[in-house]
């Protein structure tokens, strides 16, 4: 009977704990299908790899309880997000200006510096928020954070020194570039 | 249709309510339930919980979840040559050098290294041609990828080209004009 063979029925068939014994008996009849079934439903459940098991669960408040709701911050989302924006894309112009004029410019270079700063700043902070979240590793994330800026700081220090004692960036770079 | 449903109702009637009368008449009574207007039992019982009970229930349920997909399920070359990700690793390798060499620039003089642009320059210049524009286009290349696909990126920020045929067709664009820039930059310059 068409209807015994349908796999979501043998499936329940399977599942079920008690039978009287017309059921056995088509459970019987049915047993080596049932098999292929489940053996078919574990070959579609997605394969468990635990790169990053879940951590422990626990219910905040109630069930019912909607998700929280982050309060609004425009200089922590679209003020960034923009001033991201317009720094990468000044960096179009500063990167290409000083070694298409051949000239060096030293004010220019150290906008250029600091705008290279910047850009990296913001970029290691954007991969710091996406790759450690704050409800997996939250120690992690605070010492990455902190690290970041204080590296930042080193190197804002570094590049001043640079740009002082040696020839600055753009002239480093095009003597070793030519060397 | 019909005849699914006879079998799926007929079973559950006998998961729930085994009976003599029912082993003798399966097929009859198969037939009859469908059109008869009983209401059908099921092999469940309930249980009075606390809520505390209910949300550690809860909480184990949430661990055995299904997790995401793996990325090696995805198209191969959305997976390893997509744009966004090697902006990001290549951005990384800019900026981490630039930290790198940062930090070691300052404290050079501690450690009696020297980082001169003087002193790297005459480096440089020691090593063979094939070493040293190998070198330079192992800096070229993340230089030129990053350069194009950011523009791509800040394109795509203003809201254009998010034809699925653009944005296919314009990573291509980028890994191969990324290449070429790379040698130029490397070689020729």
């Amino acid at each position: 009977m068409a209807s015994i063979a349908r796999s979501a029925l043998l499936r329940q068939t399977a599942a079920l704990p008690k039978f009287s014994a017309a059921t056995q008996a088509i459970a019987r009849q049915s047993a080596i299908a049932a098999n292929s079934v489940r053996a078919t439903a574990a070959f579609h459940t997605t394969p468990q790899r635990a790169l990053l098991p879940p951590l422990p669960q626990h219910v905040d408040g109630s069930v019912n309880d909607p998700a929280p709701v982050p309060a609004t911050s425009p200089s922590h989302g679209s003020y960034h997000w923009t001033f991201d924006r317009l720094v990468a894309a000044s960096l179009i112009p500063l990167t290409i200006t000083p070694f298409a004029a051949g000239s060096l410019n030293p004010a220019m270079d150290a906008f250029l510096c600091a705008t290279i700063l910047i850009h990296s700043h913001t970029g290691f902070q954007q991969i710091i928020i996406d790759y450690l979240p704050t409800r997996r590793v939250p120690r992690t994330r605070k010492l990455f954070t902190w690290g970041l800026n204080a590296a930042t700081a080193v190197v804002g220090l570094a590049l001043y020194e640079f740009e002082t004692t040696d020839v600055g960036i753009t002239e480093a770079i095009k003597r070793v570039w030519s060397a | 249709m019909i005849a699914q449903r006879l079998g799926t109702t007929a079973l559950r009637r006998v998961a729930g309510n085994p009976s003599a009368f029912f082993t003798n008449n399966f097929a009859k009574l198969a037939l009859i339930s469908p059109l008869s207007n009983n209401t059908q039992t099921r092999p469940v019982t309930t249980q009075k919980l606390t809520p505390a009970d209910g949300d550690s229930i809860l909480a184990k349920q949430r661990l055995s979840r299904p997790v995401s997909p793996h990325l090696d399920i995805y198209d191969k070359s959305q997976t390893y040559f997509g744009g966004s990700i090697w902006n990001r690793i290549t951005g990384s390798i800019f900026s981490g050098g630039l930290y790198v060499f940062g930090s070691a620039y300052l404290i050079a003089p501690l450690v009696g290294w020297h980082l001169e642009s003087a002193s790297i320059a005459a480096a440089v210049g020691a090593l063979p041609f094939a070493l040293k524009g190998g070198l330079k286009f192992l800096l070229a290349w993340p230089f030129a990828f990053h350069c194009l696909n950011g523009t791509r990126h800040l394109v795509y920020d203003l809201g254009v080209g998010f034809q699925r045929r653009t944005i296919v067709q314009g990573g291509w664009y980028v890994w191969g004009a990324s290449i070429v820039g790379g040698v130029y930059l490397a070689f020729f310059l």
